[in-house]
């Protein structure tokens, strides 16, 4: 089985377009589009965000074992991305900070855009300079950027265990950090009731 | 209140299946994944023409200094000796399976590679070819080979020809930088004998070489 289109096939394009619209329409669906729901999270008062992601990534996760599992998917042919730790720490840094200051992602943005946030929309137009500045300047921080390749690092390789066990754990991580910040959210809006 | 206590329900209840879809791969009994690449998927990649690297990629690739490229030399350690290119390291054809003494490829670590890409290169392109081949039947990743091996090397890079005057502007710039790399790589008007200071000379005759590769 699989791959259904190879990565030189003209239908890849339409593939990555459905996949991407049906991206924004469950981010839309599950309430992305709310820069307030985004920031929620910083703020401690709203953890879907959280809550989704997590959910999406254990489902993912287990899901692609077992296809692996009954040899339904060849796991050796998706493609991971270099890790660069240097650009990882400090881009993950950026990207934190444009995130709780406009209140969007990139996807987010994009998906928000579409339903006609004003916000959205100029998060969006500075994203595009963004990406075009860091292009046009791109050759002063390309050594840096290029640094420290740790190539398709795999987590559970790096820490010396069974992808199966880390699975297990990353779960039970996921299940108690919903427990935790329900906990968290709960004491956040009575504090704010009482003001 | 009914209605939060189902949620809360579901909620349990999608907990306990994620943790017993997880224990249930920990607990399944191991299965041999075979890490060997698929034979359709070997001969795609032999059919389509994605992994050649051409000369002058390389020679542009060494010049910049680039760390991500690494060449390798896939002739015999007597052929390395007498020339080999910048930076590249040896591994003869007949001893890149070679394994250690627990059974692993003992140069595994070099040639797949996860950060790097190996270029490899023989005098033609049968037997860099072949390693490529040997490697990706291994799902080994990151190989690619040479386009035209050294033959083209000396060709294109050492001792490139003048284009026509009426050549594209494409075709002129292309040769103004082979110029010059001709001069790095201390081939063009620079004595031959001469070479780059890490390796030795390029004294490998093209009509030698082509007998040898039976005329790739």
């Amino acid at each position: 089985m699989g791959p259904l289109f190879t990565a030189t096939d003209e239908w890849s394009f339409v593939i990555a377009l459905v996949i991407g619209i049906a991206f924004g329409f469950i981010l839309e669906s599950a309430g992305f589009s709310s820069s307030r729901k985004l920031a929620g999270v910083f703020y401690g008062y709203d953890f879907v965000v959280l809550q989704v992601f997590f959910t999406a990534a254990i489902t993912a996760a287990i899901g692609l074992l077992f296809f692996e599992y009954f040899g339904w998917l060849d796991l050796s042919a998706i493609w991971i991305n270099k890790f660069y730790i240097g650009s990882a720490i400090l881009g993950g840094g950026i990207m934190g900070i444009g995130f709780i200051i406009g209140g969007f992602c990139p996807g987010t943005s994009a998906c928000a855009s579409a339903v006609g946030k004003i916000d959205a929309m100029l998060f969006l137009g500075g994203f595009i300079v963004g990406v075009i500045l860091f292009d046009a300047f791109f050759p002063f921080y390309k050594g840096f950027y290029k640094a420290n390749n740790m190539g398709g690092a795999l987590i559970y390789e790096d820490l010396g265990m069974g992808k199966y066990t880390f699975l297990l754990l990353f779960v039970i991580v996921a299940l108690a950090s919903f427990i935790a910040t329900a906990y968290i959210q709960k004491r956040v809006s009575k504090k704010s009731e009482k003001y | 209140m009914s209605d939060t206590r189902i949620i809360k329900k579901r909620y349990i209840f999608m907990a306990f299946v994620f943790v017993g879809l997880a224990l249930l791969l920990v607990l399944l009994p191991e299965k041999q994944i075979s890490k060997q690449i698929k034979p359709e998927k070997l001969l795609q990649e032999i059919n389509d023409n994605t992994r050649y690297f051409s000369t002058d990629d390389v020679a542009a690739k060494i010049i910049e200094s680039d760390l991500f490229i690494q060449p390798i030399d896939v002739r015999t350690p007597e052929e390395f000796k007498k020339f080999h290119l910048k930076r590249a390291i040896n591994i003869p054809l007949d001893s890149i399976l070679n394994k250690d003494e627990k059974g692993n490829f003992e140069y595994a670590n070099i040639l797949n590679q996860e950060v790097k890409s190996n270029v490899l290169y023989s005098n033609g392109t049968i037997y860099s070819n072949q390693a490529w081949l040997l490697l990706r039947r291994l799902n080994f990743k990151n190989n690619y080979v040479m386009e035209g091996g050294l033959n083209k090397w000396i060709e294109t890079i050492i001792r490139p020809q003048k284009p026509p005057v009426t050549a594209s502007q494409n075709e002129l710039d292309k040769y103004s930088f082979r110029k010059a790399a001709s001069m790095f790589f201390g081939g063009g008007s620079v004595n031959v004998a001469s070479s780059e200071s890490s390796a030795p000379a390029p004294i490998i005759k093209k009509k030698a070489m082509k007998e040898e590769e039976g005329g790739c």
